[in-house]
């Protein structure tokens, strides 16, 4: 039931990018809508940057300029290709056409594309005081809200308060472990100083979903507890995990934490010299 | 006396077919290219020694491989990089400036184009010192990926955004 939760609230952020059930605005009586909606059909087999998905949007939006959706997915392909003042101009009407929709969308959007902590923190917020449900996860699915806004408040330099919104959503009834919570936890705590509780917060993702990431950062706190010993031995594993690809990996932007192939080596060469 | 008005009224007539008729070809302009971010070369601006290998239609979005952000060294070198050539500026100027460009498959870059937007994302323009500076430090990195692989090598859009704060770069992205 736990897992149930955690998944649901995972595809919530996924859901967002899928297209409404056209019959239910007829239910509703909306024709206008309905007939907007019916139009989308015509971006099937385009891709969504191409210029005839770009224009069954425009058609849709013809018919009913208060269709949250188009906007959506037109602002997709402008979000992707870097272009930052249409995709807002597009993403702004859609959620003022309707928030509970699409601010989770936009607010994850200015985080993992634009580094707007600021503006994901209030989209995120907004959406929770708006929202009776759980806010739900990331689009990519690599996140909850909760871990996101977390991560924008550490890029804030906030790291307690951080850290503190991780500790609280982990210990929700319905908590589901994301791919990477624990390691940003762990980096937090020893960025804290709090080394034991970023070593088993490190075990907790390892259990859950190996990474060099975590090993790097495992190593750097057994440094910082003064065992060289265990430091070298992670960071070997980190390199041995980096070269095997078993590594943070994101499609379009990168994650938070992430490390290259120089880090580990810098951090090995260090370690080695003091061992 | 005749011959002059219906002179003057087929000539009035053939002006006004003649701005209908700009209108129209205005109107059939098509909105969008290809694909959304599309750059169609610009003489005045473009190198016309760079050249995409496969055709314009054949190029693709770096994210289209499956392989996220690639540059020769990481990304950590390419900050590197970055970092050590950007000069900050002191003004009070925010915002995010994007270069987007196209990755041939000989790894050479070409074709830059920048948008700038404010904190707000509106366009905005920023000091040169800044887009200028930005612009040409883009323009002389070398190290772009062969992507999908060295042994077949395509041709793709990249861009670099910069998150800019009082005239700092304080991110890049992807």
């Amino acid at each position: 039931m736990k897992h149930l939760f955690g998944i649901i609230a995972v595809l919530s952020g996924m859901m967002a990018t899928a297209q409404p059930n056209c019959n239910v605005f007829l239910y509703e009586g909306d024709t206008v809508k309905y007939n907007a909606c019916q139009v989308l059909d015509e971006r099937a087999g385009h891709y969504q940057f191409s210029r005839e998905y770009q224009e069954a949007c425009d058609r849709s939006l013809a018919i009913d300029s208060t269709f949250g959706y188009p906007y959506k997915i037109k602002s997709t392909a402008y979000l992707k290709s870097g272009d930052m003042i249409t995709w807002m101009e597009l993403m702004n009407k859609a959620v003022e056409l309707n928030p509970k929709e699409y601010l989770s969308y936009r607010g994850w959007c200015r985080y993992q594309f634009f580094r707007d902590y600021e503006g994901a923190i209030a989209d995120i917020e907004e959406l929770d005081r708006l929202v009776d449900y759980d806010i739900g996860g990331s689009v990519n699915g690599d996140y909850h809200l909760e871990i996101a806004r977390a991560l924008c408040y550490k890029a804030l330099d906030e790291k307690e308060k951080a850290a503190s919104i991780i500790e609280e959503h982990i210990s929700s009834e319905d908590y589901y472990q994301g791919l990477f919570d624990y390691l940003h936890l762990g980096v937090l705590y020893f960025d804290l100083g709090e080394y034991d509780k970023a070593q088993a917060a490190f075990t907790a993702q390892n259990d859950h979903n190996p990474l060099a990431e975590t090993d790097f950062y495992r190593a750097l706190c057994y440094e910082a507890q003064g065992n060289l010993d265990q430091a070298q031995e992670w960071m070997n594993s980190a390199y041995d995990k980096y070269q095997s690809q078993t590594r943070m990996l994101e499609s379009y932007t990168h994650h938070e934490d992430k490390i290259y192939l120089a880090d580990i080596e810098r951090e090995l060469e260090r370690i080695q010299g003091q061992n | 006396m005749k011959l002059t008005v219906l002179s003057f009224s087929l000539l009035g007539v053939l002006i006004i077919a003649s701005c209908t008729n700009q209108e129209q070809e205005v109107e059939q302009k098509p909105k969008y290219l290809r694909w959304v971010g599309d750059s169609v070369y610009d003489p005045e601006i473009d190198d016309p020694t760079f050249a995409v290998c496969h055709g314009e239609g054949m190029v693709k979005q770096y994210f289209n491989f499956s392989q996220g952000f690639k540059y020769n060294g990481e990304r950590s070198t390419l900050l590197e990089k970055i970092y050590s050539r950007y000069e900050p500026v002191d003004v009070d100027e925010s915002g995010w400036i994007r270069i987007r460009f196209v990755v041939n498959c000989k790894g050479q870059a070409g074709r830059f184009r920048l948008t700038q937007s404010d904190e707000n994302y509106k366009e905005r323009a920023f000091d040169q010192r800044i887009s200028s500076q930005l612009m040409s430090i883009v323009q002389s990195l070398s190290g772009w990926a062969l992507m999908p692989s060295a042994e077949k090598p395509e041709d793709y859009y990249l861009y670099l955004l910069f998150k800019i704060e009082n005239g700092n770069i304080t991110e890049v992205l992807p």
